[in-house]
C-alpha cells in the first residue's frame, strides 16, 4: 500500500457505510491529499457500496473539490460579478495562454495550477487574483503576465 | 388496493391507488407530452414537459410525479400550459442543435437532403442519425414551427468514441436522466452518472473513463432508452428507424438470451433486451457483437467441393452429392462434432444421420478452448473408434486431427481454417437467419425465429441436413418447415439434454465474455472485442505509416469548428504547382482508400498546403484523427483544372460546409485580377461559421448567412445570392458545398441570368473509389469531375442523376463507416485509464 492508500484507509475507518458520510468523507479525503485521485474516489466508492461513477458525479457538482493534485503556485482567478465587468475573463486567458493550463488543470511541469472562484470580497480590487493566497488587485493582461513570469 | 376516479379534462377517469396524474390520464387516452418519463422507469420530474393544472393546487405541477386523488380535477391543455411547455423545449433546444426545425429550406432539404452525409456529430438536426426515432424532435416538430428567440449555446463536446461499440454525442443530450436511471436500475452501480454543476452538467463516467473502464456492461439499455441521439450503437447508426423487431434468442452462448432482433430490409441491425430490466439484460457480445457477426465480411457463402488442392464453388445439389458420396464411403467411420450453440432440431437431426452414418455424435461445449479436456477427451474418442471422415459445423477440432481424415465436411456460416482444409464445405445461415428451437443451458426452451436473409447460398443448417440425408437416399428427412423437426423430435426423444452451461457471467461482467463461437474466436470477426482483452488470432498491427518517417507531415491540424478540421500539411511538389481550383487526393495510410480535397491555401516558399476537411464519412474520419506531427501516407495533385482567373467585374463567391474554406483561393485570385469580389458564407448555425477573418481580406465584401438566424441573414448562400442580385449587378457567381446548396443557388441564379459556376468534387464518395463515382453529365456530355472539373457550368449540371448516383454508394458507405473502428485509441488506454502514457508510444 502506498502512502496515499494508507492515508485514505485511516479516513475510512473513521466513518460508518452509510451514503450520508459521503461528503464529509470527501472533504476530508481532501484535505489531506489536497485533491480527489482516482485511487481515493474509488475506494470511498468502495467503502461506501457506490458506484464510483456517482461519487464523480457527487464530487463534481461542489466547486470545493479538485481532481488533479494542485501545483507549485495554486492561482485563482475571481469570476465574481465586479471582477467580471473589469474583465477577469480577459485575465484568465491570459493566464491560460501563458502556462497553457485551463481552470481545474495543473501544468505539467506541475507549477501551476488554475482555479476560477465566485468572489472574494475584495471587489474594490477588481479584477483580482490570488497566488498562493497572496491578492493581486486591479490587475491587468500584463501585470498578470510578468507576475506569472516571476512565479517560473 | 382501492381506485377511485378523479376528472380529467372534464373526462372522468377510475385509477388504482398508486397512480400518478399521468398515468390516470394516459388510461384515459389523454396525452401530455413527457421527455424524462418512461413507462420503466420511476418518475423523475426533471423535463417539466407534462405540467398539468389541478384545481386548488398552486403553480404547475409536473403530472409524471404528482399522485393522482380522488376528486381532483385536472386540465391539461390550456394557452398557458402550452406557453409553458413550449419554454420548455425552447429551453432545451437553446443548447441543442435546432437549425433544421427552424430552417427556411427544410422542404427542399427533405427531398433533396445528400443521404451520404454521416457527420460524426450532429449540428443539424436533420442530419442526426437518431432522427427518425428521436422523441425531442417529434414533439418539436409537432409544436409547429417552433420560434426560437433564446441565443444558441453550443456545448462544443467531441464526440465520445472510446469503447468498441458506442457513439456518444452529449452536444445532444437535454439532460433527461432516462439514461443513468436504467442503468442503475438492471445494475445497481450505474456506469454513468451526471457529472459537473450549471451549464457544464452532463452525463459521464468518474473522470471520464472510457466505458470499457467504468463498469458499463455494454448492454446498450441506455442507448435504447435515450429520447434522443445523443447515445448510439455505432454499427447500427446510420440504418434508421428499424423496419421490424422479432422476438428471438441468441445463441452465441448456451444462456440462450431472449432478445427482439431489430431488421431493416432483411439485415440485422441489433438485438435488443426484450424488456428494461436486470434479467433481461444481454451481454455485450449479443447486443452489440451479434449483428456485426452476422453482416461479417467472413461469411461463408457458396458451397464449395475440393479438387486437388483446391475449393472450386459448386451449386448445391452437385455439392450435396459430394457431400453424401464422401460419408457414404465412410459409414461406420464418420466422427459428428457439433457444437453445444446449435439449436435443438439441428442437434436433432445431426443424430439422425449419425445413427443412419453409424457414426459417433460429439458435443463440443460453447466455450471450449483449444486444450479443454472435453475436446481431449472427444479426440480421444475419435481415435478410438478410428475414425476416418470428419463432420463438424465450425472449426471445433484441431487442424492436425482434420488433416488425419480421408474425409472432412464442414457445416458453418464463417470461415476459417477448418473450412480451408475440408473436403466439402457447406454454407450455412447463422442466428438471426434462423428458425427453430433452442435448449438454454438452463434448460428452458426459447424459440428462434428469423428476421434477416442469409447471404449468398447460405441455407438455415436444418434445411441443408435434410437435403443431405435425403440426397443419402436415408428415410425419415421428408420435413418441409423447421416445425415439422421439433414437433418429430419432441414425439420421439421427449427430453433432449440442455447444453453444458459455460463458466462467467458476461451479462454482469464484461471481462467474462464467452471468446469463441462454434470454435471461431469472435474477436476475429468482431475485431473491437479485443478491447475487453478476448484474444484474437492477429493482434492487431500498428500501422507502419502513422508516425513513421515516410510521408507528408502533417505540421497544423485543428478543429476548427464541430465537424469542420483544418489541416497545414508539407507538400512541397503540390505547394509548388498549385493553382486556384484544384485539389489533391489523400490517403490516410497505406490501406485507406484515396479521397479529395479542394486546396485552401498554399505556399511554394515553405512548401505547404493547407486544407478545410469535413468529417463525414470513413476516410475524412481516418483523417481527422490524425494529429500534429503524424504523417499522411499519400498527398498527391495538384489535380483537376484550374478555374480560369479573368476580370468579370463583380464576383459572387458563396460557400457552404467544407466549401466556405475551398472559396477562398478562388476569392483571392478573383480579387488580385480585379474584381469586385463578395464572399456569401453560410453554416446552420453561428457557432458553425469559419474563416471570416480570411475571406474579409481577399474579398470587398462578406455576407454571413445561419439557417437559424444567429448571425447575418436568415437563411443561407440562397438567400444572399437574391438579395445580392437585387442590390447590384452580379456578373459572375460560385457555388461551392453540399450538392443540396449548389443545385438550390443554380437554380435560382438560371432566373436571374448570371453564369454560375459549381464545384462537382464532393461526388467523388469517399468509399468506393473515385473513377466510377465522379462521373458526371455535362449539357449532355459525359465529363470525369476530377479531370475536367472540379468547377463544371452549373446551368448545364444534371442533377437528378447526381443525385441518384450519390445515394446509389450510400449503403456501402454505411456499412463501411460502421465497422471503421478506431481501435488503435483503445488500444492505448487498454494499460488502465490513469497510466495512459505507459504504453511508451509517446501519445
Ligand atoms: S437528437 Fe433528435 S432533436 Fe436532436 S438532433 Fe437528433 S433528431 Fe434532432
Ligand atoms: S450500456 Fe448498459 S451498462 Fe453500459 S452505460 Fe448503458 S445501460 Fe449502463
Ligand atoms: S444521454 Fe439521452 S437518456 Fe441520457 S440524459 Fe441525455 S438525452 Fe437523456
Ligand atoms: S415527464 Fe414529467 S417532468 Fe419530465
Ligand atoms: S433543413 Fe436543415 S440545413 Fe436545410
Amino acid at each position: 500500500m502506498s502512502v496515499e492508500q494508507h492515508e485514505v484507509q485511516d479516513i475510512l475507518t473513521q466513518y460508518d457505510q452509510d451514503r450520508d458520510n459521503l461528503i464529509p468523507l470527501l472533504q476530508d479525503v481532501q484535505e489531506r491529499l489536497h485533491y480527489l485521485s482516482p485511487q481515493a474516489l474509488s475506494a470511498v466508492a468502495e467503502h461506501l457500496q457506490l458506484s464510483e461513477n456517482d461519487v464523480f458525479g457527487v464530487a463534481t457538482f461542489y466547486a470545493q473539490f479538485r481532481f488533479t493534485p494542485p501545483g507549485l503556485h495554486h492561482i485563482k482567478v475571481c469570476e465574481g460579478t465586479a471582477c467580471h465587468v473589469r474583465g477577469s475573463s480577459r485575465i484568465l486567458d491570459t493566464i491560460t495562454r501563458t502556462t497553457g493550463i485551463e481552470p481545474g488543470q495543473t501544468s505539467e511541469d506541475g507549477l501551476f495550477s488554475l482555479e476560477r472562484v465566485a468572489c472574494f470580497g475584495s471587489c474594490a480590487l477588481a479584477p483580482v487574483v490570488v497566488v498562493d493566497d497572496k491578492v493581486y488587485g486591479r490587475m491587468t493582461s500584463a501585470k498578470t503576465q510578468r507576475l506569472i513570469e516571476e512565479k517560473k | 388496493m382501492g381506485s377511485f376516479s378523479l376528472i380529467i379534462d372534464g373526462q372522468t377517469v377510475e385509477v388504482e391507488e398508486g397512480a400518478t396524474v399521468l398515468q390516470a390520464a394516459r388510461r384515459a387516452g389523454i396525452s401530455i407530452p413527457t421527455i424524462c418519463d418512461h413507462k420503466d422507469l420511476n418518475p423523475y420530474g426533471a423535463c417539466r414537459m407534462c405540467v398539468v393544472e389541478i384545481e386548488g393546487v398552486r403553480g404547475y405541477p409536473t403530472s409524471c410525479t404528482t399522485p393522482a386523488a380522488a376528486g381532483m380535477r385536472v386540465t391539461t391543455q390550456s394557452e398557458r400550459l402550452s406557453t409553458l411547455r413550449n419554454r420548455t423545449l425552447e429551453l432545451m433546444f437553446s443548447g441543442h442543435p435546432n437549425s433544421c426545425l427552424v430552417c427556411v429550406h427544410r422542404e427542399a432539404c427533405e427531398q433533396h437532403r445528400p443521404t451520404a452525409t454521416k457527420a460524426a456529430r450532429s449540428t443539424r438536426c436533420g442530419f442526426c442519425a437518431n432522427r427518425e426515432e428521436c422523441d425531442l424532435r417529434a414533439m418539436a416538430l409537432s409544436a409547429g414551427q417552433p420560434e426560437l428567440s433564446l441565443p444558441t449555446m453550443y456545448a462544443a463536446y467531441n464526440l465520445e468514441r472510446d469503447d468498441p461499440f458506442m457513439d456518444r454525442d452529449y452536444n445532444l443530450c437535454v439532460l433527461c436522466g432516462r439514461c443513468w436511471r436504467i442503468c442503475e436500475k438492471i445494475h445497481g452501480k450505474p456506469a454513468i452518472s451526471i457529472i459537473n454543476r450549471g451549464k457544464w452538467a452532463r452525463i459521464g463516467t468518474a473522470f471520464n473513463k472510457s466505458h470499457v473502464f467504468s463498469g458499463c456492461t455494454f448492454c446498450g439499455a441506455c442507448i435504447d432508452i435515450c429520447p434522443t441521439g445523443t447515445l448510439t450503437d455505432r454499427f447500427a447508426r446510420w440504418q434508421g428507424k428499424p423496419e421490424a423487431e422479432t422476438g428471438s434468442a441468441c445463441i452465441l452462448c448456451p444462456q440462450g438470451c431472449a432478445v427482439v432482433a431489430q431488421s431493416k430490409n432483411q439485415r440485422l441491425l441489433a438485438y435488443t433486451m426484450p424488456a428494461f430490466n436486470r434479467d433481461a439484460s444481454l451481454c455485450a457480445l449479443g447486443r452489440f457483437g451479434a449483428a456485426q457477426m452476422v453482416n461479417s465480411n467472413q461469411r461463408t457463402t457458396r458451397p464449395q467441393v475440393r479438387e486437388g488442392e483446391d475449393l472450386i464453388p459448386y451449386d448445391w445439389d452437385a455439392a450435396l452429392k459430394a457431400a453424401a458420396t464422401g460419408l457414404k464411403e465412410h459409414a461406420g467411420k464418420i466422427a459428428f462434432v457439433i457444437s453445444a450453440t446449435s439449436s435443438r432440431e439441428e442437434r436433432y437431426l445431426y443424430a439422425q444421420l449419425a445413427t443412419a452414418l453409424k457414426g459417433q455424435m460429439h458435443l463440443v461445449p460453447a466455450h471450449a478452448l483449444p486444450g479443454d479436456p472435453t475436446l481431449t477427451t472427444i479426440q480421444e474418442a475419435i481415435h478410438g473408434q478410428g475414425a476416418l471422415a470428419l463432420l463438424m459445423n465450425g472449426p471445433l477440432l484441431g487442424g492436425v486431427e482434420q488433416s488425419r481424415m480421408a474425409f472432412s465436411l464442414v457445416i458453418d456460416a464463417l470461415h476459417s481454417d477448418s473450412s480451408e482444409q475440408a473436403s466439402v464445405v457447406l454454407p450455412a445461415a447463422m442466428l438471426s437467419e434462423n428458425s427453430g428451437t433452442f435448449r438454454s443451458s438452463t434448460g428452458e426452451i426459447r424459440q428462434l425465429s428469423a428476421c434477416s436473409q442469409a447471404p449468398g447460398d447460405a441455407r438455415a443448417e436444418w434445411r441443408i441436413l435434410r437435403d443431405l440425408g435425403q440426397t443419402l437416399g436415408l428415410d425419415g428427412f421428408s420435413y418441409t418447415k423447421v416445425e415439422d423437426i421439433t414437433r418429430a423430435m419432441d414425439n420421439a426423444v421427449g427430453e433432449d439434454a440442455a447444453p453444458p452451461a459455460m463458466t462467467g457471467d458476461p451479462r454482469h461482467n464484461v471481462r467474462e465474455l464467452i471468446t469463441t463461437y462454434r470454435g471461431h474466436q469472435v474477436a476475429d470477426i468482431v475485431p473491437a472485442l479485443a478491447a475487453f482483452g478476448l484474444p484474437q488470432r492477429s493482434m492487431i498491427q500498428e500501422e507502419s505509416t502513422a508516425g513513421s518517417d515516410n510521408g507528408f507531415p502533417i505540421l497544423e491540424k485543428k478543429e476548427i469548428v464541430p465537424n469542420m478540421h483544418f489541416f497545414k500539411i508539407q507538400a512541397p511538389q503540390v505547394a509548388k504547382f498549385a493553382l486556384p481550383g484544384q485539389f489533391v487526393i489523400l490517403m490516410a495510410r497505406e490501406t485507406s482508400e484515396r479521397s479529395p480535397f479542394t486546396l485552401v491555401d498554399w505556399d511554394a516558399d515553405t512548401g505547404t498546403i493547407s486544407l478545410v476537411i469535413e468529417e463525414v464519412g470513413r476516410s475524412s474520419r481516418e483523417l481527422a484523427s490524425l494529429r500534429a506531427g503524424d504523417m499522411l501516407a499519400h498527398v498527391s495533385g495538384p489535380l483537376g483544372q484550374a478555374m480560369p482567373v479573368e476580370k468579370r467585374g463583380t464576383v459572387l463567391l458563396g460557400g457552404g460546409c467544407y466549401g466556405v474554406g475551398a472559396i477562398y483561393p478562388l476569392a483571392r485570385a478573383l480579387k488580385q485580377a480585379g474584381n469586385r469580389v463578395i464572399c456569401g458564407i453560410e453554416a446552420s448555425s453561428s457557432y458553425l461559421l469559419y474563416m471570416q477573418d480570411e475571406l474579409t481580406q481577399v474579398s470587398d465584401q462578406l455576407i454571413l448567412a445561419t439557417k437559424d438566424g444567429s448571425e447575418g441573414v436568415r437563411g443561407g448562400v440562397q438567400e444572399i445570392l437574391v438579395q445580392t442580385a437585387e442590390r447590384e449587378q452580379v456578373d459572375q457567381f460560385i457555388a461551392i458545398g453540399c450538392t443540396f446548396m449548389m443545385r438550390m443557388t443554380t437554380e435560382l441564379s438560371r432566373g436571374l441570368n448570371i453564369p454560375t459556376l459549381v464545384a462537382l468534387n464532393p461526388i467523388m464518395v469517399d468509399g468506393t473509389g473515385m473513377c466510377g463515382a465522379c462521373r458526371v453529365s455535362i449539357g449532355g456530355d459525359t465529363l470525369f469531375a476530377c479531370i475536367d472539373g472540379p468547377l463544371f457550368d452549373g446551368h448545364a449540371v444534371d442533377w437528378d442523376e447526381l443525385a441518384s448516383r450519390r445515394s446509389a454508394y450510400a449503403p456501402q458507405e454505411i456499412q463501411a463507416l460502421s465497422q471503421g473502428v478506431d481501435l488503435s485509441a483503445l488500444m492505448h488506454q487498454a494499460h488502465g485509464p490513469t497510466d495512459t502514457h505507459q504504453c511508451g508510444c509517446g501519445r
